[in-house]
């Protein structure tokens, strides 16, 4: 009884969420709005890919930009160049990025750590160097402009409100992708390293192939970030894949809550958000911006997400105390 | 043949000889224990035999095979598990999470099989969650399986410890001191859930213990280490009543 009672509020939840999401453009009043909302999703596929490596095994990156920035890349380039559409350009840039995952990975897994964070940064540094003076491929500085609009089974993308259910299905894929990984052994795996290394190899964990996936995986979905955010904007340089952008994408992460599943969507909502709402303050924005950050992050160590679930089941408790032994499934 | 034999095994770091030729066997489900002064080498032998350190001389053989050449994670696929002197649990998962990370090297699903099979993915998910819990209930942490690792008393997360070796199958159980920092009672309900593994799991049992009253209670056959080098090696009373023994621990009669 008391089981299907939980039951029940949860497919009502998803329901009316999925409602909402399905009718959101429609209340977006203009494309400025519409760009924020599909940016929000962009940056929950980032902040889930940080969450992946750093939130659940452990490997802080402050590198992923680099990653965002390969896939767009790569696409941009398969787009103008080669004149592929959207499903082959994403998954050559998905393969792509999954191969620069495994190259950072290599040294990756020599150190830990401080050090692990220094080597991440390097990383963006060099592929943003890249970026900029490898002209003939790049285009340097001035990026690559003309990209076309996503076009997949006769269907051509043209504007934002269409970008919006692209982008969504893909938020939505990766973050069911992300809640069955880490239900599973693998997830399991990836904690286990995270908590303790010895540990988990004393549990029969490889721990260098599965770091090696972690990274792998992350890295393919900073790629698949990068063909949708190349698509949806028709234009890329070096100036978006700069070490500030991996920094957004870890406190993406940071701020719902590193290795929960929902945290990435919370941070991708608060640092998409948050600075917009600022804009009337003028130039006092990001000082006021960092200072909300840093308040988030003293208020709520451990991200938004894990409180926000305690308050919520307080609430329900509140509400309805017999719901509160019944144990979730 | 024994289930486990080391044969002339030296540890060497930089110059200092950690481990000195030392010969071990442990039988099928036999408890056995290997003691010594602080600094003998007792640890340092648990790591060659997982592997965690290389072996300098020597062979180390499990099952008949030599398992010298093998990484950690191929170790315990062998069926060699261990506890640490400090407890190291999986911290901020659930007691059950702990014990299910266990099943790892039994399992097969990937991070593919998620999208293509997830049929087997939930089959195998279900059948792992359900032994968990009968260690977890063999080892009376049935009540304890939601909470997380750090949050149960130290004694149960020693426990837990085992548990998580358990769930790797082990034909042979390493416990790095598994008596640290417990009471007489609590010890004799240790020696009593050390022997109920045993007999109930069917493995072999090699403890590392500086706590007399356990290691004498348990083992059928202890081997003494001092300085790196096995001086004794028998029965409780065999080893009790060795001058070397004696020595090593109280000093020479003068």
């Amino acid at each position: 009884m008391k089981k299907s009672n939980s039951k029940g509020t949860k497919i009502i939840v998803i329901l009316v969420a999925a409602a909402i999401l399905l009718v959101l453009p429609f209340l977006l009043p203009n494309d400025y709005i519409t760009q924020i909302v599909n940016m929000i999703g962009i940056y929950i596929i980032l902040g889930t890919s940080i969450n992946i490596l750093t939130g659940y095994t452990g490997q802080l990156s402050l590198g992923q930009a680099a990653f965002f920035g390969i896939g767009a890349y790569a696409t941009a380039l398969l787009n103008t160049r080669l004149g592929l559409s959207f499903i082959p350009c994403l998954l050559i840039a998905m393969v792509i990025t999954g191969v620069f995952g495994l190259i950072l990975a290599v040294p990756a897994l020599k150190v830990k750590g401080s050090y692990l964070a220094l080597l991440t940064m390097g990383f963006g540094e060099v592929i943003r160097i890249i970026m900029v003076n490898w002209k003939e491929v790049t285009n340097g500085t001035a990026g690559i402009l003309g990209i076309e609009d996503a076009s997949f089974f006769g269907l051509v993308l043209g504007t934002l409100k269409q970008y919006y259910y692209l982008i969504l299905i893909f938020v939505v894929a990766g973050i069911l992708y992300q809640r069955a990984l880490v239900k599973s052994r693998t997830g399991r795996a990836l904690v286990a390293i995270r908590e303790d290394v010895d540990a988990a190899e004393l549990c029969g964990i490889n721990v260098t192939t599965y770091k090696i996936r972690a990274f792998v995986l992350s890295a393919v979905y900073c790629g698949i970030a990068g063909t949708l955010y190349a698509m949806m904007i028709h234009y890329v340089s070096p100036d978006t894949f700069v070490s500030n952008t991996s920094s957004v994408i870890l406190w993406t992460a940071i701020v719902g809550g590193f290795g929960t599943v929902v945290g990435p969507v919370i941070g991708g909502v608060v640092m998409q958000v948050l600075p917009e709402v600022l804009r009337f303050l003028g130039s006092w924005r990001l000082v006021i911006y960092g200072l909300i950050l840093l308040i988030v992050i003293l208020c709520f160590p451990g991200g938004i997400f894990p409180y926000a679930e305690r308050g919520f089941n307080r609430i329900r408790r509140k509400i309805r105390p017999e719901s509160a032994s019944a144990r979730k499934e | 043949m024994a289930l486990l034999e080391l044969r002339n095994v030296s540890k060497v770091f930089g110059g200092l000889k950690a481990v000195d030729s030392v010969d071990l066997k442990v039988e099928d489900e036999q408890i056995a224990a290997l003691i010594g002064p602080n600094g003998a080498g007792k640890t340092t032998v648990f790591n060659m035999i997982t592997g965690a350190y290389k072996v300098s001389t020597g062979d180390i053989t499990f099952n008949g095979e030599n398992i010298c050449k093998y990484k950690p994670h191929i170790i315990v696929e062998k069926g060699i598990a261990r506890t640490f002197q400090n407890i190291r649990l999986f911290k901020k998962a659930t007691v059950l999470e702990n014990v299910m990370t266990g099943f790892h090297c039994k399992t097969k699903t990937g991070m593919l099989n998620i999208i293509y099979n997830p049929m087997m993915t939930r089959r195998e998910e279900q059948e792992v969650q359900e032994k968990s819990m009968e260690i977890l209930k063999f080892l009376g942490l049935d009540g304890v399986a939601d909470l997380q690792a750090a949050n149960i008393p130290y004694g149960h997360q020693r426990l837990l410890e085992i548990g998580r070796a358990l769930a790797t199958s082990p034909k042979l159980l390493l416990l790095d001191e598994p008596a640290a920092g417990m009471n007489s009672a609590e010890k004799q309900e240790l020696i009593k859930t050390i022997r109920s593994i045993r007999d109930t799991y069917h493995l072999a049992v090699l403890l590392v213990e500086h706590d007399m009253e356990l290691v004498m209670g348990i083992s059928e056959d202890i081997t003494v280490l001092n300085y790196g080098r096995r001086i004794a090696n028998g029965s409780a009373s065999e080893v009790q009543n060795n001058e070397a023994v004696i020595e090593a621990y109280l000093g020479r009669k003068e």
